[in-house]
Formats: C-alpha cells, structure tokens, sequence
C-alpha cells in the first residue's frame, strides 16, 4: 500500500464506508478492513445493516453481536444499535428491577425508536470505546472500519453527535458525545469512504452525499470507491466488433460507466479508485481483489 | 396473466437498484396505451425517467399528466405526512401545534418505515378518488423489501400515543410540564434523572407534546391504516415482486415471495430484472487489452451466473408460478418510446412464462 490513495487513512481511528444499497459497499468494507489489518493495524470491521452480509465475504461465522476474530489482526462485529443504547441503559442503572422498567418503558422505546441521531450515536460511540478499549471483554482494536447502513445518507452517521448534543446535555451519553463529535471532526483520526456504481442513480447519490457532507460536517470524502465497472474498450476492439449483442451491451454499458465516471470528475477531484466488475461470486477472492485495486 | 387481467392496483416491490422504477413507468404506460386512466406513483425517480416521463417537481404532490391516459406523482413522505395531520386536526390550532413541533418534523422527514408508509397512505388516498382505472406505485427502495408491508402496524403502533401518555403520566403534568420532583419520590426521581442523563428531558418534553398533540388524530391514524391493509390484502392488488439477477439475489426474492403469499397478499409474476445475456463459447475469443480483465469472458460469467440464478429461482418458486426474465438494457430508458419498448417485452415475456 505504498503511496496509494490509501496511505492518509492507514493511521484514522474510525472510517466511515458510506454508500447506498447494492453498490457493493460490504465489500469494499471487507477489502478495507483486510488491508489495514494487513498493515498491522489491528481493525474490526462494525457492521449495522439489519441482516449480517460482512461475515460471508471473509469467510467467517456470523457475529451475531459478538466479535469474531477473522484473522490475527482482523474482527469483525454485527451490531443492532439498539444493544449499545440497551447496555448503557444497563451500566447506569444498577439496580436490576430499575433497568426492566426502563428498558420496558414505552418512553424508552419510542426515544431509542424516533430520537433524533440516537441510533447513530450509539454505533460512533461504541466505535470509539473500541479503539479506547474501554469495551469490556473486547481485543485491543486501533481501528474501526464502520460499514454504514444502506438505508438513508451515510451522512446522518456523522451528523448525529451535533444532533444529540442539542438535546442532551449532561450524564455518560452528553459526554460521549462531546468525544465522538471531537473525533468525527478531526481528519486525522476519522475517515470517510464513499463506495458508488458508475451508473446515473448512485452516482446522484454520491454527488449528493459528498455535498451533505460539507454542508453539515464541513468534511470532504478522503476516498471515492467507483466500483463495478464493466471492462474498458480498446478503440481498435470497438471498431471491429459491434455485431454480436452482448458485445454491444458490454461497451454501452462500458460508455455508460464512461460518462457517469466523467460526470464524478467534474465534480470531485479527490482521491477516487476505479474497481472493476469481477467474474467472482461475493466472498473472500472477490474481497481479495477489490484489495490488490484500493491497494494500487 | 393477459394485459386484460391487470388489477386496479399493481404494487411493485424489491430491493433497492433493480430497476423498479422503471418497471413501474414502463408498466403504467402499457396500461395506458390500452386506453386505461392510469397514474404511475413514484418515488426519487432518476433524471433520465423524469425526463422519459416527462414530469419535475411540480409532480410532488400532484399527478401530472404524460399521454393521454397516463399520469404521474411524485412521492414526498414529510408532505403527505403534513396532509393527513392536517385532515385529521380537529381545528387549526391542533394542527399548528403538530405541525411546529421539533420532534414531528424529525419523525416526519426520518422514522424508518415512515415513506414506506406514506407511500399506502397516498395510495390510499388515489386509489378512493376513483380518478384512476389502474394506479402502479412503485415503492421505495428499502433493503428488505418487507419493510414495506411492516410499515403501516409499525408507525400506527408507535404513533399509538395512549400508551405513551399513561407512561408519562407520573412525571409531566397536563402542560407537558415536568411535575416537581418531590412528588415523585426516589423511585421517580432516579428514573427522571436516568431519562434525562440517557434521553435529555428537553427531547422528552417536546415528544411529550408531540404526543399530546397528536392524541385527538390517533383514531382517525388507526382506522385509516387498518383500511389500508384491506386494501393491501384485497384480492384487486397485486404485488408484482423485481429482483436482481444472479444467484445471490435468490434467497431474498424467495423470502419475499413467500412471506407475501403467507400473509394472504396477492403475488403476480416475479420479475428477475437486469439479466445479462447467456453468450456462447465461441463468441468470446479474448478481446480485452492486455493485462485487462477481459470483457466477454466477463459477460460469459454473467451471462452464466444469471441463468443460473433465474432457473434456480423458478424451480424454488414453483411452476404454477410466472417468474420472467428481463434483460439488462444498453441503456436506462430515457424517452417514452424505449419505455414502450420495455414494456412489450415484458408482457412478450410474461405470456411466454405462463
């Protein structure tokens, strides 16, 4: 990972994989993961979707809420934000009935349910007692790879602490707050990974992503993942050939992956790696080349 | 299923990018052009199928004529939202007070479940005017597509805001107003002290008036959300299921099929769309640069692995079951013409299949 695109983020505590669904977002989460790990950082990969999907692409047991360790220096972990809230409602509240009634109250339901940036907050701030190792029971972790959930901007992850911070003042959640805020402000020490398809929708999305993300964390990605692109045309091949149908779907396809990547380029002029569609199902050789491309 | 036997109501559902959008517009306009009053409903439609259709902004919220028996909207969760608070408010003041209110509007804009909702209850609202003949929603992209169907128990169950305000009883007053701690005594205190060391109590005050305000609607909430589900499990309102190619993408489309027809909805073809074309061997000679990947030995693959897929599914689904393959296009349809032209195949393919 020699002066690649990479090498800014090799030393982030936290890095945010943002994307929208089915842009192959796990994946790139997966690479990720493995090259830090690979560069001796010691990483877990924290995964929100609702269903676990990041275990299948290494090759290891479904969390299950619990840290699997993937290899010597790689875990990974699926987490329902609503453990995290569950479990600092515990840790504060002592008493064993007291913590029944608030975790059974209909207050506490609808707050965790519709407060704003909770969830969100309970997902940064258990990424930041990781790398602190302030997660009872946890291996020593120097950072946190978030694949963000596909639902909504990615943004409202980072968005979140200055939300809570409006209403919640004082007590554990005011001050972990006030950490993740510092943390997810600092360029140093927190990354953000936009993944996108070559393809007008995602790339929409991408777009509107990145603006979200200046607008309200005064942040820029520090990487743009293209993935999934169809294989690029020779001018000789395109002269030669375009007769048979899956050729001339292949190179529209192609010219369509061309202008949306032109369209990315007008507007971003940062860091961006191109990783092309592999003829591999998900797992660990496709996780293994979308490596060997961030890496280059 | 012949074009004649469509019902008044097509919900197209799946996962997020396979292309229901575009279905949904290409399904309408066939409707349309069989001289049908259809309206397609949509949500976040791309600029291309905005510009196939012909519609802007100004379909948020109002349906926008394209042909002359085709009409399109526009989805927007926060202002349908606004509308139903507003029909439901028994005054002015009610509505304002909602409508003002710090935690609605975060609700409004970010719940999950609350566009899928919204979607039904538009749908709802449509399908009553009896403007339309046939109405296709499409549906927002959600990564499980039975969000959709949770969604309206879902938010009516957290709207349900009696058994929020029995809860609350102890601690705020009439007014929404914290009641003076003493009160309490130390069980109360502890637990407001923990509610607002975890909670704030500033945001459970605005959620206690939110809820407040929001009690006379409740009835009006409910009721209108089991009369969605009627019309969600009428037999007049099928589920038209899309699905992403590849093998995959096969436990998804099973587990959505199958938990459709449980639950006693209607479920039409199953649509696996995006298909790459089956090549054969001797198409595929390399022609990629050097030290590129090349791109129909690519194709070859895909071409495979979607074949596959598609196969495996029909078998799974059953044969009494239509499952069409659509192809992947050159490209995304941007005039109404390369939408009719999706649409024909479609329907090619569907009688093909049964």
């Amino acid at each position: 990972m020699n002066a690649s695109t990479l090498t800014p983020l090799i030393s982030r505590e936290l890095i945010v994989v943002t994307g929208k669904g089915g842009v192959g977002k796990s994946a790139v989460s997966a690479a990720l993961g493995g090259l830090l790990a690979s560069q001796g950082r010691r990483t877990l990969i924290l995964e929100i979707d609702p269903r676990e999907n990041v275990h299948q692409m290494l090759a290891a047991p479904p969390s299950g809420g619990e840290i699997v360790q993937v290899t010597s220096k790689l875990y990974l972990q699926h987490l329902q934000p609503r453990m995290v809230l569950d479990q600092l409602v515990r840790e504060r509240v002592r008493v064993e009935f007291l913590t029944k009634r608030v975790l059974e109250s209909p207050v506490y339901h609808h707050f965790s349910e519709g407060a704003p940036g909770l969830k969100e907050m309970a997902v940064l701030g258990h990424s930041l007692l990781l790398v602190q190792g302030r997660v009872p029971g946890a291996p020593a972790i120097d950072v946190v790879v978030v694949d963000a959930p596909a639902t909504g901007h990615g943004v409202a992850l980072l968005r979140a602490p200055r939300l809570v911070s409006e209403v919640i003042r004082q007590g554990p959640v005011a001050s972990m707050t006030k950490e993740v805020a510092e943390l997810v402000a600092s360029p140093d020490r927190c990354g953000v990974v936009v993944v996108t398809l070559a393809e007008e929708m995602p790339v929409t999305e991408a777009l509107e992503l990145r603006a979200d993300l200046r607008s309200d964390v005064q942040r820029e990605p520090d990487l743009l993942v293209a993935n999934g692109l169809y294989p690029p045309v020779s001018e000789s091949t395109r002269e030669t050939l375009e007769t048979a149908d899956a050729r001339r779907l292949w190179y529209s396809r192609r010219e369509l992956n061309d202008a949306e990547l032109a369209r990315l380029d007008e507007h971003w002029s940062g860091p961006r790696v191109k990783v092309p569609l592999f003829p591999l199902d998900r797992g660990p050789e496709l996780v293994a080349e979308i490596e060997r491309e961030l890496a280059q | 299923m012949s074009e004649q036997a469509w019902p008044p109501l097509v919900i197209v559902v799946g996962a997020g990018g396979v292309g229901k959008t575009t279905l949904a517009a290409s399904m309408g306009l066939l409707s349309a052009e069989k001289a049908e009053d259809t309206l397609v409903m949509t949500f976040d439609p791309s600029l291309r199928l905005k510009d196939a259709l012909g519609v802007g902004e100004e379909a948020k919220g109002d349906e926008v004529q394209v042909t002359d028996h085709l009409w399109a909207s526009l989805l927007d969760a926060k202002q349908t939202f606004d509308r139903l608070v507003a029909r439901y408010s028994p005054d002015d003041q009610a509505r304002d007070r909602i409508l003002h209110n710090r935690y609605y509007n975060h609700l409004a804009g970010g719940l999950a479940g609350i566009l899928e909702y919204m979607a039904v209850e538009r749908l709802f609202e449509v399908s009553e005017s009896g403007r339309f003949e046939r109405i296709v929603l499409d549906t927002p992209p959600t990564r499980q597509a039975l969000d959709f169907l949770e969604a309206p128990t879902r938010i009516v169950g957290f709207l349900d805001s009696g058994a929020l305000r029995i809860a609350l009883r102890p601690w705020f007053d009439g007014q929404g107003n914290l009641r003076p701690t003493a009160r309490l005594g130390r069980l109360g205190r502890r637990f407001e002290s923990y509610l607002d060391e975890v909670v704030g109590l500033d945001l459970l005050r605005e959620m206690v008036e939110f809820f407040q305000a929001f009690a006379p609607l409740f009835d009006g909430f409910r009721e209108r959300a089991e009369q969605v589900e009627k019309l969600l499990r009428s037999p007049s309102t099928l589920f038209v299921l899309v699905a992403g190619p590849g093998e995959e993408k096969i436990p998804d489309a099973l587990f959505f099929a199958r938990r459709l027809r449980d639950a006693g909805y209607t479920l039409g073809p199953i649509v696996v769309n995006r298909m790459h074309p089956r090549i054969e061997a001797h198409e595929r000679e390399g022609e990629g640069e050097v030290g590129q990947v090349d791109g129909m030995d690519l194709f070859h693959w895909l071409g495979d692995r979607d074949a596959r897929g598609f196969e495996e599914l029909g078998q799974l689904v059953g044969q009494d079951h239509p499952v069409v393959g659509l192809p992947l296009l050159e490209s995304e349809p941007s005039d109404v013409e390369t939408l009719r032209q999706l649409a024909s195949e479609f329907e090619d393919r569907l009688q093909e299949a049964e």
